[in-house]
């Protein structure tokens, strides 16, 4: 099948998703048909309830696939992981239209309303009818409110947006 | 010699990564190390598999065809900084509620950053 996805963005995902560790484990997953637990927790060093727990993060996403065998011996189940790269292509999509969407809230919350701020670092941005409320004055720090120009805002975003829309063919 | 698939794949991740410019089809085979038949018969079977699209374009005189791709390659590029993306509190984030897009903190903190990124400072903190 012809795909489109590269290495570079599977491991960026897994970045996206647990960091270093995360990178590592998909490295081996990778390299290897199948595998367990235990076994990446030995390649990698990583510890073990560490690596569970980022199989179970990466499964959730069905980004890994599993079998589960049960041990002769102690009557244990043993996990065997596999990499799904076929749901990558997918995962990056549904993640990216719901980035969207929480933006595209974000973009018409922005659009819709006047705020006004104090300019002190930490404090935070007030909406015109809270300000109002708050008779113009910063419920963190007290000093008079003022009026706040986010247009620098609103093109970063609509940029943002336009740019996901576009990828997501919208 | 490739095998047809290989060059199929190859011709396909080149004209991805064209992006929304596109590719002259001729450019497409130069690049590849193929002939203009081969480049020819490779993008006719992409858009017939509706992979890239084609459209006629004049250049030097010349009726060629210039290839964009129908879906970017998968990158994660676009929201890898975005802090929704791996979000705990993704499961209970709604404009009704109280953790919402419309007053997140860590999201007007990444659009600031990235307002600040596009153009010099921006007043807030």
């Amino acid at each position: 099948m012809l795909s489109n996805i590269d290495d570079a963005t599977l491991l960026r995902v897994a970045g996206a998703l647990g960091e270093e560790e995360a990178v590592k484990l998909i490295e081996i997953l990778k390299n290897s048909e199948e595998i367990t637990d235990d076994e990446i927790a030995n390649k990698t060093g990583i510890r073990l309830n560490s690596v569970r727990k980022i199989l179970y993060k990466l499964y959730d996403h069905s980004l890994v696939g599993l079998r589960r065998t049960r041990d002769p011996k102690t009557g244990w189940f043993i996990f065997h992981w596999r990499l799904q790269p076929d749901q990558l292509e997918g995962f990056i999509l549904s993640q990216k239209r719901r980035v969207l969407e929480k933006l595209n809230i974000r973009l018409g919350y922005e659009k819709n309303h006047d705020f006004y701020y104090c300019y002190t670092p930490g404090c935070k941005r007030v909406p015109f009818e809270e300000a109002v409320e708050l008779v113009f004055r910063c419920p963190t720090c007290g000093k008079p409110l003022m009026h706040y120009d986010n247009d620098k805002i609103l093109g970063a975003l609509s940029k943002r947006v336009d740019v996901l829309r576009k990828e997501l063919g919208e | 010699m490739p095998k047809r698939n290989d060059l199929e794949q190859k011709a396909l991740q080149f004209v991805m990564n064209t992006g929304f410019e596109g590719v002259l089809q001729s450019e497409l085979w130069r690049n590849l190390g193929a002939s203009s038949r081969e480049g020819s018969r490779i993008s006719i079977k992409l858009e017939n598999k509706g992979l890239i699209r084609r459209a006629k374009e004049l250049c030097d005189g010349r009726w060629t065809y210039r290839l964009y791709p129908k879906r970017l390659p998968a990158s994660i590029e676009s929201i890898s900084d975005c802090p929704c993306l791996m979000c705990q509190d993704n499961p209970r984030c709604d404009p009704s509620s109280t953790i919402s897009p419309k007053n997140c903190e860590r999201l007007t903190d990444w659009v600031l950053l990235i307002a600040k990124g596009e153009s010099g400072t921006v007043g807030d903190s």
